[in-house]
């Protein structure tokens, strides 16, 4: 309903507009009219079913005049001696050019662009056509990619590809979500690996959206195993935009951005007064007058509406000899919280030059600085400040808020920046030998330099009393890191591509080597002269004296553990054609890691994947209405090595010993960690069946796949007995556990047209199980892994046999004790009294202890989906994303944890005050027995967003001709703007990179609702 | 270019694709020794020596961060606010603790770090060829390490599993309360045998274990094991080594004037550094007074049953709690905002006033020096009331009580008309005299809840602060350990 009011809308005001544009033609053609002129007529129609289309742009090329069709498809143009051709376009058909000649009559039939049959999809170390295509990859193109307003093009994968879950982490400017491909493979970093322009990378965060042409999804082994011993999370590659051949004339373009960002949801927390009601129950006495109470709404204080802008400009098109593509990018986005702001510059440089007719040299360039200010966890001190203190003195110093801090002042005296400069890019040569074989060799280049600055002024702030708080900071401190990180990527590519009869062989083979090195320097000062940047270095050396001015306290210099290995590795795929009918795929790579001993170090990852284009064979030819329909399946083995490179050892560690009179520090050493010189790769099995369907020339067209992967050999790291004296929480990896992941995905869209109202609806979803089926083994180590360490140091979840990862684990809850006689018939802790949470007796035993814990929910939703719409009509496009997600849970973790008299959230009105007053909520306290880590705290995290709304309009070609302009688009977009959900927090979007943190709302940064104004000219 | 030069070109990636294939994925751990390249000189065997003094700093050494040991006393309660630690350290005040308290993994965990740094000097410190003696020694200061770590095993949770290598076997068994006493003994006899005393020690090397200072912890042993004749043997060797003496002024027997001095027969050196890897310890900030100034968290109050129980006019009560008001070194005592003064319970009885351990006091108004108090772990007192206290089992109460006296004499600071000599010869009399000279002299220096365990009292004087006998003279094992045992660590009786 909502869809027809607006096409109808659109409908209306696009009549308005091409009124307008017509009579704008009509003044501007008076005054161009010559005696010379001759008048043109024609009907434009399309060549599905020859309907006449209405709306086709007309315009004499090389000039600034035009017309449109009527409704019939009619057109009349005047036309001068000098004009010589007509340029005919029209959306979704392909344009056409018309030497005009002595005609005066010029009807013109448009093909309909052909969509899917032909497309190309980027595979690894390849291209292939989607009909040729046996593994199940998903791609997003660039007009999706720029969809949402955000400096991450991470998150414009989110709803658009079947099987990809895109989880923020934080809605700070600059925060990378978290990205989960066919559920949680693994224990270990389960996100995918991204290939830029064929570099391999762990993230794509320094990429500005703009410069990206398409994103491939590859899920299936079929696709991965080429990525080896790194495909098994999935892989992402990225091409980045490049001057298109054809393109003789530059395109120049623009691309402008500016945005408000708020708050989309504010939690629901009690006020002055409800504090003090529900703090006097608790402890009688504590307000006398409830009605005299300050309000203080902290996180009125903390969010507030922040801009966001963003500008690129661009520069492509080819020559015979080149093609090319520059751009320049600005995105600038302050935090909805003070101090967390975000600045990029991005330099894009795509070249290829035809050195001969056999011989290419190209090469792909990224060098981004930008600058990230983090701010401090002020979400969280915001929801538990009580709301009957002042944030403020009257003389305007921070007041000091009990057991939590003034959320004002941590942001006052934080500061906190990293400055990053990321520079990402190959250069390749690519020469054909004879005509069937090219060969390529790329070097690239991932370099990140990223320099951390911590300040902290000397502060002390006070209690409302006068006495000091524990907010306070004696001596000023200042911490820096420098970080240098490099990794070279070399690799070597023979491809065989050759069609003879009707069989067809596409192959590479190739060879590639990485190295990754790292350095950190870390310094830690004290005690500055001055507060002023302009001081913040470190002088002295005297470490661990008394406090002096400007004291060198702590100094460090290491690898960063995540960034120090090499691969070797050889990889091959073929694949095989028969009668574009029958196809096989072939894949396999053998990767060598440092990360591993010697005997451990290679492996071997293959894959076989056949398909069948069913439409192909003679029997379907009868059936015209299915365009398309293939069956295809895949299997293979695929690795993941993202572990640390020292696991395999066993370390030392330095350690200090203060001995004598007068006291000294002295150097000690002894063992640390054992390591495990057993690891070798995990393995990742993956079966997967899929089955592509069009109707109707491909208007209509669904995919849908059926997945099971199951990773063997999972690294964990699990605890180990105390006694072993690895120390308080040490764990030590094993290749020990197995995690099964399967589920349906699918795929449907529609590209539908009435007349010149044109319009694509997409809708994708995926369904996973997620299931522990090993932890542990027989290795004599623990068979639980425990995760998810809510801030006072107690986890939640417990990853075991058959229950998810991250499963949360905790006690059961069914009513509230309502009297004393309750107490005495059900078994309950010492601690419970009337008015406390019961706890299920799960196992029967009269007791409640550790035992009864139990399973509580899962933080991986079953079902996540998408729905997408775009509609252009009369130079208007309209567009829409929902997305959503079902099935998982939500740990409240930000009110679970009770040290302290915090702030409650509202629900806590409905408390328990005497025998059947409430069976959900517990008598307030403070803290203690109700706040034991129990499904009270689990919260529904279903949730549907309108994820975005983009409505705009592109002035007409005649009119943008005037401002010198091919393309003249402006528009309004909203992002995030409506979230459906019972989850009381800010954003149902809890992500984690710690698989078994996930889902945990320790007090996110929130994810903010952005409305946005745009324009996109083209020159 | 030709394409025969392509191939040529094509040619020489691929040679070099084939060189150096293996030495390219040799990458060797950065910036650290591994456990196979040390230790392997003298030089290492001082430093993995060192090491295992450090666990000694460890805030998790100190029963697991918390002061529990006087908390579970009648000696002190929780302290800091009332929230404070509410749910995970007060139920250490009333013995309402579980298994999978907050703090017992971490003492558990901790006291093995420590036993396995001193696995490394005893295993392969060893093996290093180097002056014999030395080795020796560097042996013997681990084995007296390994031996004081046992022994809070012991203590805490009676038999437990015996590690004596780098790399013990998984799923080993709790070994017998015997056969965890043996161990510590014939540490601490080869410590003896191969420590020297503290006189021959460079002053640069105070702190580190001694002859004296393992004749003093295995006397304490001893006593622990109701074996008073040795006991009674080695605490009088200590003494009559005269290595030792009283500090003149009893607050500098923990206070900093007497660190490492004439007292201090095994102490924890630190500095006022505020950092977790840094030299300073955070024992003290732990127990440090809260709020103005503000030294720290304030756990571990002093109670009013512990006020009462000194003899009148005892100076060493002013010197074991620091009231509100107090002026210390020239500071002020104001306490903290979120503690009561006072708190009382529904009959209106005065049951907690706000106060704190002067025992762990630094001079100075910030967290930072707080880091710097040095922990005593054993001081000469001790081993004269240990002395005493030995004698008096065997009969001797006539010799007890001269050693007895003396710390009473040092208490009395020259004021004759307090802490008078006591005569008692009547060995029942006299146990629970020496227990309450105990209690007065070593309050809140975590002695106080082993003492009513070791000498059977615990029951009566704890049980209304809700001990149970049979019970609560051992923690549970941390449900964890036991967890990851599946199911082949035994938890302590009446602890299921």
């Amino acid at each position: 309903m909502l869809i027809r009011s607006i096409i109808t809308l659109l409908h209306l005001t696009g009549k308005r507009i091409r009124i307008l544009s017509t009579l704008a033609f009509a003044i501007s053609f008076s005054f161009l009219s010559y005696a010379q002129e001759r008048m043109i007529t024609g009907r434009i129609v399309s060549t599905d079913n020859n309907e006449s289309l209405p709306g086709v742009n007309i315009l004499i090329k090389g000039t600034s005049r035009g017309t449109v069709t009527d409704f019939d498809g009619n057109y009349s143009i005047m036309v001068g001696p000098a004009d010589s051709v007509l340029f005919f376009s029209f959306i979704g058909y392909n344009p056409k050019e018309v030497r005009i000649g002595s005609q005066t009559v010029i009807d013109v039939i448009l093909e309909q662009e052909s969509v899917q049959l032909d497309q190309i999809v980027v595979i690894g170390y390849g291209t292939v056509k989607k009909s040729d295509l046996t593994g199940a990859v998903s791609s997003v193109k660039t007009k999706d990619i720029t969809k949402i307003t955000s400096v991450n093009p991470e998150q414009s994968l989110m709803g658009k590809a079947a099987g990809v879950q895109v989880i923020s982490t934080s809605g700070a400017p600059g925060a990378v979500p978290v990205i989960r491909i066919r559920g949680v493979g693994t224990f270990n970093n389960s996100s995918p690996i991204f290939v830029v322009d064929g570099v391999i990378l762990d993230n794509i965060s320094f990429l500005n959206s703009a410069d990206i042409e398409s994103m491939e999804i590859l899920k299936d082994a079929s696709a991965t195993a080429i990525y080896g011993s790194r495909g098994a999370n999935g892989v992402i590659i990225v091409t980045t935009k490049s001057g298109k051949i054809g393109d003789i004339k530059p395109t120049v373009s623009y691309s402008g951005e500016v945005s408000l960002q708020k708050l989309a949801k504010k939690i629901d927390l009690l006020n002055g007064k409800e504090f003090a009601t529900i703090a006097n129950e608790i402890r009688p006495g504590s307000y006398n007058n409830i009605d005299l109470v300050p309000n203080t709404d902290w996180q009125d204080l903390v969010f507030h509406t922040a801009p966001m802008q963003s500008h690129q400009f661009s520069a492509s098109g080819a020559t015979d000899r080149s093609q090319y593509y520059y751009a320049l990018g600005y995105i600038s986005q302050k935090g909805i919280i003070d101090k967390s702001n975000y600045e990029r510059i991005t330099l894009k440089l795509n070249n290829v030059y035809n050195l001969a007719s056999f011989l290419k040299l190209g090469n792909n360039i990224t060098i981004a600085p930008y600058k990230q200010q983090n701010a401090p966890n002020v979400t969280y001190s915001a929801y538990r400040a009580q709301p009957l203190l002042e944030p403020y003195f009257p003389d305007g110093s921070f007041s000091g808020v009990y057991n939590v801090g003034n959320p004002l002042a941590d942001l006052k005296y934080s500061n906190d920046f990293n400055r990053v400069l990321r520079g990402v890019g190959n250069v390749f040569v690519e020469g054909r030998i004879v005509k069937a074989i090219t060969i390529k060799s790329s070097f690239g280049v991932d370099a990140n330099l990223t320099k951390v600055k911590k300040f902290t002024p000397a502060y002390l702030v006070y209690y409302p009393d006068g006495t000091p708080s524990q907010q306070q900071n004696i001596y000023s401190d200042l911490y820096k890191e420098n970080n240098a990180n490099l990794t070279w990527l070399w690799e070597n590519t023979l491809n065989f591509n050759k069609t003879f009869n009707n069989h067809s062989l596409d192959a590479v083979i190739g060879y590639t080597m990485q190295n990754t090195t790292s350095e950190q320097f870390k310094i830690h000062g004290e005690n500055l002269l001055r507060d002023g940047e302009d001081l913040w270095y470190i002088k002295d050396v005297n470490i661990y004296s008394d406090p002096n001015i400007n004291t060198l306290k702590d100094i460090k210099n290491e690898v960063d553990p995540n960034l120090y290995y090499s691969m070797i590795s050889y990889l091959f795929r073929a694949n095989y054609t028969y009668r574009n009918r029958y196809i096989l795929t072939f894949t396999f790579r053998r990767d060598g890691s440092s990360k591993f001993i010697k005997d451990k170090r290679f492996s071997n990852f293959p894959s076989f994947a056949a398909g069948w284009n069913i439409t192909e064979e003679k029997f379907m030819q009868n059936i015209p209405v299915i365009s398309k329909l293939k069956l295809r399946g895949s299997w293979g083995i695929i690795g993941n090595e993202k572990i640390q490179f020292y696991d395999r050892f066993a370390r030392t560690q330095d350690l200090l010993v203060v001995l004598g009179q007068p006291e000294a520090s002295n150097p000690a050493v002894s063992y640390g960690v054992s390591g495990n010189p057993d690891l070798t790769w995990e393995s990742t099995k993956q079966t997967d069946i899929g089955l592509e369907v069009g109707i109707y020339k491909n208007k209509l067209t669904a995919e849908i796949d059926y997945y099971r992967r199951i990773t063997d050999d999972i690294l964990v790291q699990l605890s180990t007995p105390g006694y072993l004296g690895n120390g308080q929480g040490q764990k030590i990896r094993y290749n020990a556990a197995s995690v099964l992941n399967r589920g349906l995905e699918f795929l449907l869209s529609y590209k539908g047209r009435f007349s010149d109202f044109i319009y694509n609806l997409g809708l994708n979803g995926s369904t996973v199980h997620n299931e522990v089926l090993e932890v542990g083994g027989n290795s004599g180590v623990d068979s639980v892994l425990i995760g998810g360490y809510l801030g006072n140091g107690i986890p939640v979840t417990q990853s075991r046999v058959g229950l998810p990862i991250g499963a949360f684990y905790g006690y059961e809850t069914n009513g509230v004790f309502q009297t004393q006689e309750d107490l005495n018939t059900y078994p309950h802790t010492s601690q419970a009294e009337a008015g406390d949470l019961r706890f299920a007796d799960v196992n029967n035993d009269d007791i409640i202890n550790g035992n009864d814990r139990t399973y509580i929910g899962s933080p991986i939703p079953s079902f996540i989906f998408g729905f997408n719409a775009d509609m252009d009509y009369a130079g208007f496009d309209f567009s829409f994303d929902i997305q959503g997600q079902t099935g998982n849970k939500i740990f409240n973790g930000k009110e679970a944890v009770r040290p302290d008299p915090y702030n409650f959230e509202k629900h806590v009105m409905d408390r328990w005050t005497g025998p059947g007053t409430s069976n959900t909520e517990p008598r307030p306290s403070w803290g203690g027995y109700n706040y034991t880590p129990s499904d009270r705290f689990i919260q529904n995290g279903s949730f549907l967003r309108l994820r975005n709304v983009t409505l705009g309009y592109t002035l007409p070609a005649s009119l943008g001709e005037k401002l010198y302009a091919r393309d003249i688009r402006i528009y309004l977009k909203g992002t995030n703007l409506v979230t459906l959900t019972k989850f009381t927090g800010y954003t149902p979007e809890i992500g984690s990179d710690d698989v078994l943190s996930n889902g945990i709302d320790n007090g996110i940064y929130p994810i903010t609702a952005v409305y946005s104004f745009g324009l996109n000219l083209t020159f | 270019m030709k394409t025969s030069n392509i191939i040529i070109f094509s040619g020489t990636i691929a040679a070099f694709m084939l060189a150096g294939c293996e030495d390219f994925l040799e990458r060797n751990l950065q910036g650290e020794l591994t456990q196979s390249t040390f230790p392997v000189s003298e030089q290492d065997a001082l430093l993995a020596t060192n090491a295992v003094y450090a666990t000694l700093r460890e805030w998790h050494y100190h029963s697991g961060g918390y002061p529990i040991l006087d908390i579970m006393s009648d000696d002190a309660r929780k302290g800091s606010n009332p929230n404070d630690q509410f749910a995970t350290i007060g139920p250490y005040d009333n013995f309402d603790i579980t298994t999978t308290q907050d703090g017992l993994d971490r003492w558990w965990a901790t006291l093995y770090l420590g036993i396995k740094r001193a696995n490394v000097v005893i295993e392969k410190g060893s093996q290093i060829e180097m002056d014999t003696v030395l080795r020796n020694r560097y042996v013997g200061e681990a084995r007296f390490l390994r031996g004081l770590f046992y022994f809070d095993l012991l203590r805490a949770w009676g038999g437990v599993p015996k590690v004596t290598v780098i790399t013990p076997p998984l799923k080993l068994q709790r070994a017998s309360k015997e056969e965890i006493y043996s161990l510590i003994e014939a540490d601490l006899l080869y410590a003896i045998d191969n420590l020297v005393e503290k006189s021959a020690l460079p002053s640069t090397d105070y702190g580190r274990a001694t002859k004296g200072t393992a004749k003093a912890l295995l006397a304490k042993v001893y006593l622990f094991k109701h074996d008073f004749v040795n006991a009674e043997k080695y605490a009088l060797e200590v003494i009559v080594s005269g290595e030792y003496d009283l500090e003149p002024v009893f607050a500098d027997a923990n206070g900093v004037n007497g660190e490492q001095g004439i007292e201090s027969v095994l102490e924890i050196g630190a500095l006022g550094v505020e950092s977790s890897d840094g030299p300073g310890n955070q024992y003290a900030n732990t127990q440090g007074v809260r709020g103005s100034p503000n030294r720290g968290w304030g756990f571990n109050r002093p109670t009013l049953d512990l006020r009462n129980s000194y003899e009148p006019g005892d100076p060493r009560l002013d010197a074991t709690i620091i009231d509100l008001g107090e002026t210390l070194d020239g500071i002020e005592i104001k306490g903290d905002g979120t503690t009561p003064d006072e708190t009382r319970d529904n009959e209106n009885n005065l049951i907690e006033v706000e106060c704190y351990n002067q025992k762990v006091w630094v001079p100075g108004d910030n967290t930072i020096t707080q880091y710097g108090h040095n922990r005593r772990l054993i001081r000469y007192a001790e081993v004269l009331l240990m002395a005493a206290e030995a004698l008096n089992e065997n009969d001797k109460s006539g010799e007890a009580l001269q050693y007895l006296n003396q710390v009473r004499e040092r208490a009395r600071q020259g004021n004759n008309s307090i802490l008078p000599d006591i005569t008692e010869t009547s060995k029942d009399a006299l146990r629970d005299i020496i227990l309450r000279e105990r209690r007065s002299e070593l309050a809140l220096e975590g002695h106080r809840f082993w003492d009513l365990v070791r000498t059977g009292k615990a029951p009566t004087v704890l049980g209304p602060l809700g001990f149970v006998e049979g019970k609560n003279e051992l923690l549970p094992i941390p449900q964890n350990e036991i967890d990851i045992s599946q199911g082949t660590l035994i938890q302590n009786p009446n602890w299921e």
